[in-house]
């Protein structure tokens, strides 16, 4: 029973300990976007790799989720015989939902876990206290850019996800299922309005800020708890980061939509 | 000796990892403008000890004076200054992994200076020279052996032209012909610049030939400080025994270690 106790108290202890850390990670990472080096470079450089590296990506995921969403919708509609709303079904569920955090999903999956085992292994390497020994603050050189190419580069592809998956379902519930072509535009135009794309962009916002903070987080201090410096600290911290990362979107997102709502 | 010659004076350090003390009391001075050797075997918190003293792990204050100020009382602004002064190799180089030799040694130049890229590259260089490896600038780190690691990471310590070096393990896992030449160079930073060189290593010879002072270590304490004379005439059976690179007994004698070994323990007497 003791021991139950102390072993609870442990565990809070440990959860306790880590949001102050996070926490403490988050205020680095927000000061170091004003903390010298110059980031230019470093921001297109992650950029191209955020953003441009995952267009295939997220086009493909896009176009698919249109197509099902077409499927689907004109399915459900018809029961309904309202099949004519299929553009507006199709449009707000992408621009409001799907197209942000599916978008940040992939990004997380590519770019997030990558960044994490990048970090990680700057970690094990001593690459991160040989930062510090030079005087660099390693939040400012190493996460700060991520942070910005991320809110640079997410929402933009979430724009170029929304865009593709309303062609998707273009495309099956026009050429495949015989919806005229000027319905389901028209329905696309008159249901989305401009709070809608507001929210596609706020919960992209928030879900880029979220992924470099919980990936660069926990790249950073792998290992640190175990005092063991390997690879498998650096794998057992990609697998954390990409888990965590993820579900706090799916939670982040229920946020947002219930507070805009 | 007068106390303005001493930079670094460590006045008791302790120091642990979680619940576990690895540091015990460690007491004793660096002068300026030499060659401090720390030797041990390994385990016994040399690196550790290393990264108090380029502020990586937390000193309580009181424990280490740096030119007179307390190491435990830096705030951002001095262990800032104090980093800018100094320059660190890492026992693997620490080489950045995405960056070309001499982008590597770029990078303290590129962030601390507004010099154009042109003139970094010359000085990088440079640096690279004094190391042997200029032919290599274009290199990426993957593409080179582990002690051309290492004396890479040596140049980007220099690229700052700093005033104290710290070393951790320069000649460990090289041929003795590359660590030879390791050691050279230490000797010439002393000689031409007047850098204080504190060294991290295990290898005896290098030791006695590169220091002007050692200090020995055994578990987390220091054995014995002095000269490499002095070292080589102490009496101190620990520090002999080192010397004389006998096997430790608490590694052959400790009856606990039978106990780890796989297999039942078979009762004498017995069938
Ligand atoms: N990050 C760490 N977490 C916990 N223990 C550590 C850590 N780093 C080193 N140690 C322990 O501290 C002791 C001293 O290690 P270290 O300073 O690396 O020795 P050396 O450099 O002389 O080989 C060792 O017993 C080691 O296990
Ligand atoms: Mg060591």
């Amino acid at each position: 029973m003791i021991q139950w106790v102390a072993w609870l108290g442990a565990f809070f202890l440990d959860r306790v300990g880590e949001l102050g850390r996070s926490g403490l990670f988050f205020y680095r990472m927000i000061r170091g976007l004003f903390r010298p080096p110059g980031k230019f470079h470093f921001v297109v450089k992650q950029v191209y790799f955020i953003g441009t590296k995952s267009f295939f990506v997220i086009g493909f995921t896009g176009a698919f989720t249109g197509m099902v969403l077409g499927l689907q919708g004109y399915y459900t509609l018809s029961k309904f015989g309202s099949e004519g709303l299929l553009g507006s079904a199709v449009a707000l569920s992408l621009i409001r939902e799907l197209g942000p955090v599916l978008s940040a999903l992939m990004v997380t999956g590519r770019a997030g876990s990558a960044m994490c085992a990048e970090i990680g292994i700057m970690r094990i390497e001593e690459q991160i206290d040989a930062l510090e020994c030079m005087a660099i603050d390693p939040h400012a050189y190493l996460v700060a850019p991520k942070l910005i190419a991320c809110l640079i580069a997410l929402p933009l592809l979430t724009a170029f996800f929304d865009v593709v998956g309303i062609l998707g379902g273009y495309a099956i519930g026009v050429d495949l299922l015989g919806l005229s072509s000027g319905i389901y535009m028209d329905g696309v135009e008159r249901s989305v309005a401009w709070e809608d794309v507001y929210m596609g962009i706020v919960k992209s916002l928030w879900f880029a800020l979220l992924i470099i903070w919980i990936c660069t987080y926990k790249g950073f201090y792998a290992g640190l708890d175990e005092g063991s410096f390997g690879p498998e600290q650096v794998s057992k911290a990609t697998t954390n980061a990409v888990v965590a990362s993820s579900v706090s979107v799916l939670v982040c997102d229920y946020v947002v939509t219930s507070i805009l709502l | 000796m007068s106390a303005e010659s001493h930079l670094i004076d460590m006045q008791g350090l302790n120091s642990h990892y979680g619940g576990r003390q690895v540091l015990f009391d460690i007491r004793f001075t660096i002068p300026r403008r030499q060659v401090t050797v720390i030797m041990g075997v390994s385990g016994c918190g040399k690196t550790t000890l290393l990264r108090h003293l380029i502020g990586l792990k937390a000193t309580q204050p009181g424990q280490v004076m740096i030119d007179g100020e307390d190491l435990g009382g830096f705030d951002e602004a001095k262990l800032r200054a104090y980093r800018l002064k100094t320059g660190v190799l890492f026992q693997g180089g620490a080489l950045f992994n995405s960056l070309s030799l001499w982008e590597n040694i770029a990078v303290p130049l590129k962030v601390h200076t507004r010099l154009p890229e042109k003139i970094i590259r010359i000085m990088a260089v440079i640096k690279l020279g004094l190391v042997g490896l200029s032919e290599f600038c274009d290199y990426m780190p993957s593409q080179l052996s582990g002690g051309m690691r290492k004396r890479a990471g040596l140049a980007r310590a220099l690229a700052m032209d700093p005033e104290i070096l710290f070393v951790d393990e320069p000649s460990s896992g090289l041929d003795p012909i590359t660590a030879a030449g390791l050691d050279q160079l230490i000797l010439d930073l002393r000689e031409t610049l007047g850098m204080t060189i504190i060294v991290v290593t295990h290898e005896l010879e290098s030791a006695f030939h590169i220091a002007d002072q050692l200090i020995v270590m055994d578990q987390g304490r220091v054995l014995a400080a002095g000269g490499p004379e002095e070292i080589q005439a102490s009496g101190d059976k620990r520090v002999r025994q080192f010397l004389n690179r006998q096997a430790d007994p608490r590694w052959t004698e400790n009856p606990a270690t039978s106990s780890c070994l796989p297999g039942e323990r078979v009762e004498e007497g017995k069938g």
